[in-house]
C-alpha cells in the first residue's frame, strides 16, 4: 500500500485514481495514481528508468494525445475541472501548463522569436508589449545578460545550458500556472545544471513546479515534496526531507540507499 | 608471408583498384566537359540570344526560341511541381508518419516513379494528353516534367522533415500551438535548406530531360509562347541540330548543350553548397 501524505498547502493539481495505457499495450503503464501537487512548491518525481515518471509528467499537459491510441483513466483535477475529459481545450491547457524537455528545444528562429512564440500564439501582436514581455521572461529565466545584445541572432548559436534557459524563458513568457520539467539538466554540464536548479527554486514563487529527475541529489536540492515511483505505481509521496531521511516504505528506502535502480 | 603482411597487401590492392576506378570515371567526365566547353564557347555569340531558328546556311539563326521555350517549360513545371511535391512530402512525414500504410504505399510508388525511364512517362502523357487532342503542346510537356519532378521533391521533403527532432514538434505543441502552425513555423522552417536542396536537384533533373518532351511539347523552329501549341526546348533543339548534317546547325547544337550543362551544373553545385552549409551547422 502506498504512503501518500496530505499536504497543508493549496493544491495546484490533484490526481485521483489515474491509470494510463500506451497504444497497443495490454497493461497500464501507470496504475491507480493519486497525488496532490502543491501550489507554489516544487514536487519531484524519482524512480528507476521505466517506472513511469515521465509518462505521468506528460499526462498533465496531455502530450500523449499527439500519438493515437493512448488511453487515460481517472481524474486529473486542475482549476476545478478534470483535464482528461474529451472536451478539454488542448491549446488553452498547454498555455496554462508549460513543459521543459530533457534536451533543449530551441526553435530554428531568433532568440527573440523563440521567446515571443507562445505570446504570438496567444494573439499578442503589439510590438512594444511583445518586447516588454520577452525581456521580462528572459530576465526571469536569468539569461537576459547574455542575450540582450543579440536578440536577433539564431537561437541555435547558444550553448546547451543557455538554450535550456531560453526554453524556460519561452515557457514562462506565457505566464503558466504550472511548469513540468522532464529531466531538464540531464543533457547539461554541472555548472549549467546548478544555474537551472537555482532558477527552478526562484520560479516557484510564481508557478507550481513538477520535476522528473533520475538524480536523487537534484530532487533533494530543489524540491519541497518528492514522490517515489516504481513499476507504474506511486509508492510514496512525502516532504522531501522526510522521504530521504525517514522513508515510510521499505521499497523507497531500498531505492534511496542504492540497493536497486 | 605473415597474416598481417597479407592483410596489408590486400589493403593496398583494394585501395589501388578503387582509386583507379574513380580516376576512370572522373577522366571521362572531365573529357566530356572539356570537349563541351571548347566547342560550346566557340559556338556561343550574341546571335544565339537574338535570333530564332533558321534554315541551314542563314547567318541570322539562333536559339532564342529554344531558350524561351525551355524557361517556360521548366518554369511552369516548377511552379506546379514544387508546391505539389512539398505538400505531399509534408503529408507523408507529418500526417502519415512511418507506420501509416497509405503513406508507405505512396513512398513506394514514388520511389518506383523516380527510377522509371522518363520516356515511359513521356509516352504516358502522349497517350492521355496529346493523342486525344490531336496535336503536341507545351502543356503536355509541362505535365510530363511535373510528373518526373514531384517524386524527387516529395521524397526529399519527407526525408528532411523526418530529420527534425520529435522533441522540437512536442515543444511547439507544449506551448499550445495548433498542428498547422507547428508544421509551418517550426518543422518546415527547421528543414528549409534541405527542402530547397531537393527542389534545386528536382529542377536540375527535369532540365535535362529530352525523351518525354519529344512525345509531348515536340518542337518548333520559331519562337512560340503559346503553351497550347508545340514549343521548342533546348534539349529537343539540341537533339535535332546535333543529329543534322549541317555544320552551322551542329554548332548551334553545341551552344545549346553548353548552356544547358552550365545551368544544370550550377543548380547542382548550389544544391550541394546548401547541403554542406546545413551539415556544418
Amino acid at each position: 500500500m502506498a504512503t501518500i501524505i496530505d499536504i497543508p498547502e493549496e493544491k495546484a493539481i490533484e490526481v485521483n485514481n489515474f491509470d494510463f495505457t500506451y497504444a497497443g499495450a495490454s497493461d497500464p503503464s501507470l496504475k491507480n495514481i493519486s497525488m496532490p501537487i502543491a501550489k507554489n512548491k516544487v514536487t519531484a518525481l524519482i524512480g528507476p528508468s521505466g517506472c513511469g515518471k515521465t509518462t505521468l509528467l506528460r499526462s498533465f499537459n496531455r502530450m500523449h494525445d499527439l500519438y493515437p491510441g493512448n488511453a487515460y483513466n481517472g481524474e486529473i483535477i486542475f482549476e476545478g475541472r478534470n483535464i482528461l475529459q474529451e472536451k478539454e481545450d488542448m491549446i488553452k491547457l498547454r498555455t496554462q501548463i508549460g513543459m521543459i524537455f530533457q534536451k533543449p528545444t530551441a526553435f530554428p528562429m531568433s532568440i527573440f522569436d523563440n521567446v515571443a512564440y507562445g505570446l504570438r500564439l496567444k494573439g499578442i501582436k503589439n510590438k512594444s508589449e511583445l518586447r516588454d514581455r520577452v525581456e521580462k521572461a528572459l530576465k526571469d529565466a536569468a539569461i537576459w545578460k547574455e542575450t540582450s545584445a543579440r536578440l536577433k541572432d539564431d537561437a541555435n548559436g547558444l550553448s546547451g545550458g543557455q538554450q535550456q534557459r531560453l526554453c524556460i524563458a519561452r515557457a514562462i513568457a506565457v505566464e503558466p500556472e504550472v511548469l513540468l520539467f522532464d529531466e531538464p539538466t540531464s543533457a547539461l554540464d554541472p555548472i549549467s545544471t546548478q544555474g537551472i536548479e537555482k532558477l527552478i527554486i526562484e520560479l516557484k514563487e510564481k508557478v507550481s513546479i513538477l520535476i522528473v529527475t533520475h538524480n536523487m541529489q537534484q530532487a533533494a536540492r530543489v524540491s519541497d515534496y518528492t514522490g517515489f515511483m516504481y513499476l507504474g505505481d506511486l509508492v510514496e509521496l512525502g516532504k522531501t526531507e522526510e522521504l530521504f531521511v525517514t522513508p515510510a516504505e521499505k521499497l523507497t528506502e531500498e531505492y534511496i540507499t542504492g540497493k536497486f535502480g | 608471408m605473415t597474416h598481417v603482411e597479407k592483410r596489408i597487401l590486400i589493403n593496398k590492392i583494394v585501395m589501388i583498384l578503387s582509386s583507379l576506378s574513380a580516376a576512370v570515371g572522373i577522366a571521362f567526365l572531365l573529357w566530356i566537359l572539356t570537349i563541351l566547353v571548347i566547342n560550346g564557347i566557340d559556338a556561343i555569340n550574341w546571335n544565339i540570344f537574338i535570333f530564332e531558328g533558321a534554315p541551314p546556311g542563314y547567318e541570322e539563326s539562333g536559339l532564342k526560341h529554344a531558350l524561351i521555350g525551355q524557361v517556360m517549360l521548366i518554369g511552369v513545371a516548377t511552379l506546379i511541381g514544387v508546391p505539389l511535391g512539398i505538400l505531399a512530402g509534408t503529408y507523408l512525414s507529418e500526417y502519415g508518419g512511418l507506420k501509416s500504410k497509405l503513406a508507405n504505399t505512396i513512398r513506394d510508388i514514388s520511389d518506383i516513379m523516380m527510377s522509371a525511364p522518363s520516356i515511359v512517362i513521356g509516352s504516358f502523357v502522349y497517350a492521355i494528353f496529346v493523342a486525344p487532342f490531336g496535336h503536341f503542346s507545351g502543356w503536355a510537356g509541362i505535365i510530363a516534367l511535373t510528373i518526373i519532378m514531384v517524386p524527387i521533391i516529395l521524397r526529399t521533403t519527407d526525408d528532411m522533415l523526418q530529420l527534425v527532432p520529435t522533441t522540437l514538434r512536442e515543444a511547439a505543441f507544449a506551448l499550445g500551438a495548433p498542428k498547422y502552425k507547428v508544421i509551418l513555423q517550426v518543422v518546415i522552417r527547421g528543414a528549409k535548406t534541405g527542402i530547397l536542396t531537393g527542389v534545386l536537384l528536382g529542377v536540375a533533373r527535369v532540365s535535362g530531360e529530352t525523351a518525354p518532351l519529344l512525345f509531348t511539347s515536340f518542337n518548333d523552329n520559331f519562337l512560340n509562347t503559346d503553351l497550347s501549341e508545340p514549343i521548342a526546348s533546348l534539349t529537343v533543339t539540341m537533339f535535332n541540330y546535333a543529329t543534322s548534317p549541317y555544320e552551322d546547325w551542329q554548332k548551334l547544337g553545341w551552344a545549346a548543350a553548353f548552356i544547358l550543362s552550365m545551368f544544370i551544373l550550377g543548380l547542382n553545385i548550389l544544391g550541394r553548397l546548401l547541403l554542406m552549409k546545413r551539415k556544418s551547422k
